[in-house]
């Protein structure tokens, strides 16, 4: 056998690799670093001081002194820069000055949670000071929840338990809503999009009830590298910070590789596929046992390269050795996985976006991104998982054939210059902020005149009155309903409901192997779908819609499911609108109605379709807001088949792009063109909010539309294939000269 | 406002279905259905009990409130006195006095009928949570040869505060909670309305007599629901005629809030104070069934209670709460009734094979095999426990591994065990391994 190689030697090789497009290097850096200031505890110094800690960097000192000063802040901190001091240190300090002082961490989710307090307890016991810290969440026993209501010193709780446990229920947490100093919001830059503006409307909520038990607690927030900390922040707290972002911290040598695979198909320039070359890749790293994280978009990829990696190197390493990690995993899995790569028993992992943020895996070595990750930040944050403060890592971001994969990887200036994407959340979503105004009416009731927000809320208190969910007497706005409100209301989804998957190979012993929202079971687990779980194949025997069960049984085929979503739309209001020579630009209401029509069976070795079947499922109704171009005087020369086609490649174009240019995933936000377009019976490209009411994308998009435009037209222009490619605007359209008509067409919009 | 109720059914139509609508439970209106609110202060009769010019609704007289008044405003309450000698069921409120000290065992402290405060709350919805209201407190207690019961109840939630100060001012005359339930549900829920207007949850600190549990222990198995309407109904010869159920209550609360006219109210008012009396049967009962006092005969004024599977329950409470003179006295029942279900015995064996009285144990587990309708588990765990006695107590393995293979014969020929899951097949192998076990001391003592 072959000696192993080191990861200095697999750099060297990856240099030569003629298919490495682009090589930056990330230069290491000297940690910045300050005295421990003088008012910390000598309690809390000797503990630091043992766990090696005799200094501070320099963000977090910042931060503490800043803290101490009386403001709110932000701070900014990639990737294991200690960030949890920045927090840690003045909770600890003030509650060593007083035993009274309380405080509140929120983790977005219960597993960072559950990491937090292990290593919080740790210091604490080296401390010698009696702090009680707690989580708070589903898996916490009655007993212990007496004892944390009472006695907690900091409760480590996420923000659902916020909304539907804590604040519900808030007199029997008086000592905790009285004496509370401090609210930490870690990982605030997940806090985006329709989960943030929730979570922004749950610390409202928050707030009103520390003003009546008379606290005024500061905010400590911490973030991955966005474009608008401050703002954000500033928005889901209603307080002005301070932004904290001298990071201190030193790093390794980073090599951040593109990877472009090589072309096919010339004329249609069609390359290889990506999932091919990051099987390669992976490969080669771990087969010489070099610990490697590889991130696909979604799910399905990244079953599909798990089984693939545990398939090539199962004789070497065995399968167990390389896990898949995604939503949908049982929880006592996805803990198992994080100890596994912790300790090194696991050598590999496949993950989806899932594993982006702060849950303890450890230092890996290598990070393959299979595609463009859809932003800046999220690229970055991937990024982050290889290479902690020592030692070289290895980034490689393998391009797929999508136009903004190829965009990236050939402009790469616009990658390593460009500043992360800004964060958008919408607390002022009608349906989001009235679902928290009755949470928050069961909580305490209104005054008139009171604030929620910066909205006008008088409007939404008397519509409440008429439903009879409130009753009005005097001045105040009284709760007055049988039911518990936000128990009715989900911070997480629009799809509430998830469905349930149910493996039934072994008729004695079935199990629950799985859950996944709504909207993705349309496409993912309809009658005869082939679902992926852990690098098994299932298909769906019964998808029973109604109770939202998925029956799934084993199998092993040689193939895998792709479903079509059949979309219609209709205006509703145009509340705005820009009109140019032949066109214009609209912003409004809009219904959306999506169906799952049909499925592709697609073999796995040759991506060829090799069968297709009816999906039958009911139709689901969305009223969102839009963005939309029309046409106004089409060119009569083009002939109306063409111009769909054309309009149908600017779309995919446009899909692509916008992502970028407003922060959000690529499923919040959705692409569409018609020919003729319900209202108006224009040529019209649509571009929609995938959420109830919407969370403020299209908006977005209508406001920077022509820097949309211009990336949109950039990326054609500068696309190396011959007249169109999937890696631009498709290759749906026939005939010569389709680039130079969608360019023509782009430029009139 | 209409462009708002416009756009919220827009968007709900589709966020509706994924039981995120608002008012699901409310009454949703449709203009011609919406009704107007009447105000109630501006319907014009008075009734002359107000001592202030203030103007109730007519509606209110048939029901019989007052209009109340102090520093933090306004609320109504209807208060009624019950002589001592009033009968509600079988009890008289007078036996209260008699079986008062009965109530010493549940704090080891003498009771005095004038240190219980009775209490029931009629809520707008359910648990515990912060906007969960009492929109009517219902109190009583005896004074002056008298058991008076008060109802208080709020117009609108501004009135809350009025009404709680009312309350306020009267607990610290009582030591004592009546009630059921309350210990989990309306003393937290009356807490959690004082820390909400502003007082403190400590203001008062009683002495929880509540019932609920006392009639689990003790009736969870022969009366099907522990309801109070279905236990006064069932114990306490109490019949409710056209009785509102209390579930109904926060609806017809809410009709009243939306329309202004007080009638729905009067039965959710008849109904509370039905629960008040019932509550203060309750504790004449277990009162009682506690008293200390054997002369005058254990259960003379109670009737015995009649099924073994009560008799014991009823002895294993009385045990718990330290009297166990008055429990033997059931538990001999048990093993005289011919009739006794093989659960009574086993339940009462256990407690005998605990306390150490092998013999009554071995007697009823004996009883249990022998039983008419002797199948299915509870028979086979009688068997085990022969087996467990005489191996492990008498080492006669002899006789152990006869109930061992009777157990393990019982456990193979049912028909109803046919069907096994993990935990039958771990018995089964369990029964195996004693066998085993047990053949082969029994064989080492006979070679």
């Amino acid at each position: 056998m072959l000696r192993k190689k080191n990861l200095s030697q697999l750099i060297e090789g990856l240099r030569t690799n003629e298919n490495v497009i682009n090589w930056h290097e990330v230069e290491p850096i000297e940690a910045t670093t300050r005295p421990m200031p003088e008012s910390v505890d000598d309690r809390i110094k000797a503990a630091l001081a043992k766990r090696g800690i005799e200094q501070l960097y320099s963000h977090q000192c910042t931060a503490y002194e800043t803290i101490r000063k009386g403001e709110n802040v932000v701070a900014v901190t990639p990737t294991a820069s200690g960030k949890t001091l920045c927090y840690n240190l003045p909770v600890l300090q003030a509650i060593a000055e007083d035993d009274a002082s309380r405080a509140l961490y929120l983790f977005p989710t219960k597993a960072l949670a559950q990491d937090q307090k292990s290593e919080l307890n740790e210091i604490i016991a080296e401390m010698g000071i009696d702090i009680k810290s707690f989580t708070y969440d589903g898996d916490t026993s009655p007993a212990i929840r007496q004892i944390v209501k009472n006695v907690g010193h900091i409760v480590i709780t996420n923000p659902d338990m916020l909304h539907s446990a804590i604040l519900p229920h808030h007199t029997k947490w008086v000592s905790l809503f009285s004496n509370l100093k401090y609210i930490v919001i870690d990982e605030l830059h997940t806090y985006r999009g329709v989960f943030g503006s929730h979570v922004a409307n749950v610390i409202r909520r928050l707030q009103r009830i520390c003003k009546f038990y008379g606290s005024d607690p500061l905010f400590i927030c911490t973030s991955a590298t966005i474009a608008n900390p401050k703002e954000l922040a500033e928005q889901l707290t209603g307080k002005p910070m301070r932004l904290i972002d001298d990071n201190g911290a030193p790093r390794g040598r980073k090599h951040f590789v593109f990877y472009n695979p090589p072309i096919v198909n010339k004329p249609l320039n069609l390359r290889k596929s990506a999932t091919v070359e990051v099987n390669q890749l992976a490969k080669e790293f771990l087969s010489n046992k070099v610990q490697t994280i590889v991130f696909a978009r979604s799910r399905v990829r990244v079953e599909l390269i798990l089984s693939h990696l545990q398939e090539i190197v199962k004789n070497e390493l065995g399968a167990k050795s390389i896990r898949g990690y995604r939503g949908g995993y049982l929880p006592n899995q996805r803990r198992e996985i994080e100890r596994g790569l912790r300790n090194g028993e696991i050598l590999g992992v496949v993950s989806t976006n899932a594993l982006e943020l702060g849950v303890d895996i450890g230092q890996l070595q290598v990070c393959i991104m299979s595609g463009y990750p859809g932003s800046v930040a999220s690229t970055w944050q991937q990024a982050g998982r290889a290479g902690r403060r020592h030692g070289e890592a290895v980034v490689v971001m393998v391009a797929s054939n999508t136009p903004i994969d190829q965009y990236v990887v050939q402009n790469p200036e616009y990658f390593f210059e460009r500043s992360p994407e800004s964060a958008r959340i919408n607390p002022e979503n009608l349906l989001i902020l009235v679902d928290h105004m009755r949470c928050a009416a069961y909580e305490l009731p209104f005054k008139k005149g009171e604030e929620f927000g910066p909205a006008e809320i008088t409007d939404i208190l008397e519509y409440l009155v008429e439903e009879r969910v409130l009753t009005q007497a005097g001045g105040t706005f009284y709760w007055a309903n049988q039911s518990f409100p936000a128990h009715e209301v989900s911070l997480r989804s629009a799809a509430q409901e998830n469905v349930v998957i149910i493996d039934q190979s072994d008729v004695a012993n079935v199990r629950i192997i799985g859950e996944m929202d709504r909207f993705s079971a349309m496409t993912l687990l309809h009658d005869e779908a082939i679902y992926l779980h852990e690098g098994v194949q299932f298909q769906v025997e019964k998808l029973d819609w109604e109770h939202k069960k998925a029956y799934v049984r084993e199998v092993d085929v040689e193939y895998y499911t792709d479903a079509n979503l059949a979309v219609k739309l209709k205006v509703l209001s145009i509340d705005r609108t820009k009109s140019r020579e032949t066109t214009s630009i609209n912003y409004g209401d809009a219904a959306v109605n999506i169906m799952a029509t049909m499925f592709k069976k697609i073999r796995l070795t040759s991506f060829e379709n090799i069968g297709y079947g009816p999906i039958k499922l009911p139709e689901e109704e969305l009223h969102t807001s839009a963005t939309w171009v029309e046409i106004k005087e089409a060119d009569s020369s083009i002939e109306t088949k063409t111009l769909e086609q054309l309009l149908m490649g600017i779309a995919n174009v446009i899909r692509h792009i916008v992502p970028i240019h407003v922060m959000c995933d690529r499923n919040d936000i959705h692409v569409v063109s018609q020919i003729r377009a319900e209202h108006s019976q224009l040529p019209t490209i649509f571009i929609y909010d995938h959420y109830p009411g919407g969370i403020g994308l299209a908006e977005d998009v209508y406001k920077r539309f022509d820097e949309i435009k211009a990336a949109a037209i950039n990326l054609v222009r500068r696309c190396p294939c011959e007249d169109g490619c999937p890696s631009c605007i498709g290759t749906e359209i026939e005939g010569m000269n389709a680039k130079k008509k969608s360019l023509l067409l782009m430029e009139g919009l | 406002m209409s462009g708002l109720r416009d756009r919220m059914n827009r968007l709900r139509g589709t966020s509706a279905a994924a039981g995120n609508g608002i008012g699901t439970d409310a009454a949703i209106s449709s203009p011609e259905e919406t009704v107007k609110r009447l105000d109630p202060a501006t319907e014009p009769v008075t009734t002359d009990e107000t001592e202030e010019d203030e103007i109730l609704h007519t509606g209110w007289q048939p029901i019989g409130v007052k209009l109340q008044r102090n520093s933090e405003g306004t609320f109504l309450l209807r208060q009624i006195r019950y002589p001592l000698d009033y009968k509600h069921g079988t009890h008289r409120l007078n036996e209260l006095g008699a079986a008062a000290s009965g109530l010493s065992a549940f704090h080891g402290e003498p009771v005095e009928p004038e240190q219980v405060l009775f209490l029931d709350l009629e809520t707008t919805g359910l648990g515990i949570g912060a906007g969960n209201v009492p929109f009517m407190v219902g109190i009583a207690y005896m004074q002056y040869g008298q058991f008076i019961v008060e109802q208080a109840l709020i117009r609108h939630p501004a009135e809350e505060r009025a009404m709680l100060a009312y309350i306020e001012s009267k607990l610290p005359a009582y030591r004592y909670l009546a009630t059921y339930n309350g210990r989990t549900f309306d003393w937290p829920v009356m807490q959690n309305r004082f820390i909400m207007n502003g007082r403190s949850r400590k203001i008062w600190e009683p002495l929880h007599l509540d019932f609920l549990h006392p009639s689990r222990s003790i009736w969870k198995n022969t009366l099907t629901s522990c309801k109070l309407s279905h236990v006064e109904e069932e114990r306490l010869g109490i019949e409710r005629v056209d009785d509102v159920p209390g579930s109904l209550a926060p609806q017809l609360y809410f009709q009243y809030l939306a329309e202004g006219d007080p009638e729905p109210l009067a039965g959710v008012f008849r109904h509370n104070e039905i629960d008040m009396l019932s509550l203060a049967c309750l504790a004449i009962r277990f009162g009682h069934l506690l008293h200390s006092d054997e002369q005058q005969g254990a259960f003379g004024v109670l009737p015995l209670p009649s099924e073994p599977e009560e008799q014991v329950r009823t002895g294993l409470w009385l045990e718990k709460m330290g009297l166990s003179g008055r429990a033997e006295q059931l538990f001999a029942l048990v093993l005289n009734t011919e009739s006794a279900a093989i659960s009574a015995l086993l339940m009462l064996a256990a407690r005998d094979k605990k306390a150490g009285n092998w013999q009554r144990a071995v007697l009823l587990w004996q009883k249990a095999v022998e039983h008419p309708y002797t199948y299915g588990s509870s028979a086979i765990a009688a068997y085990i426990e022969l087996a467990m006695f005489y191996e492990h107590k008498l080492k006669d393995y002899v006789s152990a591994l006869q109930y061992t293979t009777e157990a393990l014969e019982l456990a193979l020929g049912n028909p109803l065990l046919q069907r096994r899951d993990a935990k039958k097949r771990a018995e089964l192998d369990g029964l195996r391994n004693r066998k085993e076990r047990l053949q082969r001391k029994a064989g080492r003592m006979h070679g």
